[in-house]
């Protein structure tokens, strides 16, 4: 074999190795979000059932499950399900200090958050839907009697409410830890 | 060696890279990310706009994002002059931060996690912490015990440092985020 045929084939081998690792890499990055096994909302499903409100464990040493969790922060968590309907949440706030709410698709994304700041009677309040419920709800609305409810279309059926609290000194941190306990998450019944 | 024997070391190897490759680059998403000074923030991590990897990383790590509108996270795992953060040196970490209406800066392994200590402290608040007459603070970054804000490193190789602005102006253009606004980390000395 003359060596530019040599050099020929091992480049030809190179490339071929180089296709593999391309082709594995991005499938990889593409299919790691879709079967992570330990992402939060695997996590928080084992902390607490759908539909109730739990508090999250404080952010320490011995808490190895969601990183980057900030321990002057007390935070708790509703997994909702709409496929029974739109799902309410209500948080009432009036510490001094930072309070808000994310709302989390299936798979973590941020699809809505507010904060304190957009709290009204003293409680941070929104109805989550999917378009087709957003829909429903429009149609039973009252033209003279608008609602006054903040609705949030969440792009996916399951999904994630957090609440967190900020506690301004370190003794402060069980009265955020009751504030976050304090939110109600519950489907609402349907529009008659 | 037949054809299909080098196709298939071929395919072999190129798996192996693979793998490794994607548990590096996922370790710290490339795009999205934006450097201020010692800092990287990305504003957008947990958003719908997120990227494929950024969205692979998050749902690797477990972590549940900050919204935009709650708040930034800044991670710096080097010094102001670009040295990994090392255990047996002293860092001072001050003395002002962008505009927010609360922060806390934090202490954590290198996989965000706080690191156990003798005096219990994992981080500083903006509401509790011993400030200088202009309004300013420091934070003291080290292993061995330090007088004034202490924020110790405990007992891991390598650390890093969480800042985090809660309600602040900048979320939306977190790119714009001034490098004379954050802190700086400066190494004091080293054992």
């Amino acid at each position: 074999m003359s060596v530019t045929a040599r050099l020929g084939g091992a480049a030809l081998f190179v490339a071929a190795v180089a296709a593999a690792a391309a082709l594995v890499h991005f499938a990889l990055v593409l299919l790691v979000p879709v079967v992570a096994a330990h992402d939060a909302f695997a996590h928080l499903a084992e902390l607490g059932p759908p539909g109730a409100t739990t508090p999250l464990p404080p952010a320490g040493p011995d808490e190895r499950r969601f990183p980057w969790d900030d321990p002057a922060l007390a935070a708790a968590f509703c997994r909702f399900d709409l496929s029974a309907g739109p799902v309410r949440i209500k948080a009432p706030v009036g510490r001094a200090g930072f309070a808000s709410l994310s709302f989390h698709t299936r798979r973590g994304a941020v699809f809505y958050a507010l904060t304190d700041r957009a709290a009204t009677h003293g409680r941070m309040e929104a109805v989550i839907a999917t378009p087709a419920q957003l829909r429903v709800l429009v149609a039973h609305d009252d033209e003279d009697d608008p609602s006054q409810d903040l609705r949030v279309v969440s792009p996916t059926v399951q999904g994630f409410v957090i609440m967190r609290a900020f506690s301004e000194l370190p003794s402060l941190y069980a009265a955020a830890a009751d504030e976050v306990k304090a939110m109600a998450c519950a489907t609402e019944p349907s529009p008659s | 060696m037949t054809l299909v024997a080098k196709a298939l070391a071929a395919g072999a190897i190129g798996l192996a890279l693979g793998v490794a490759a994607s548990g590096w680059i996922l370790a710290d998403p490339p795009f999205g990310a934006v450097t201020i000074g010692p800092w990287r923030v990305a504003a957008k991590a947990g958003s719908l706009e997120a990227d494929p990897y950024t969205r692979a990383a998050l749902a690797r790590s477990g972590e549940i994002p900050l919204a935009l509108g709650e708040g930034l996270k800044l991670v710096a795992r080097v010094d102001s002059a670009g040295r990994p953060l090392d255990r047996r040196c002293l860092y001072l970490v001050g003395t002002h931060t962008p505009a927010a209406r609360y922060w806390t800066l934090s202490l954590t392994d290198a996989d965000g996690y706080p690191v156990e200590n003798a005096a219990g402290r994992y981080g500083f608040r903006s509401s509790e912490i011993l400030r200088d007459g202009d309004g300013g603070f420091s934070i003291y970054v080290s292993a061995l015990a330090h007088s004034g804000n202490w924020l110790p490193v405990g007992h891991v190789q390598t650390f890093a440092l969480a800042l985090r602005l809660y309600d602040t102006p900048l979320a939306a253009s977190a790119g714009g985020i001034e490098k004379s606004s954050v802190p700086t980390i400066n190494r004091e000395g080293c054992a």
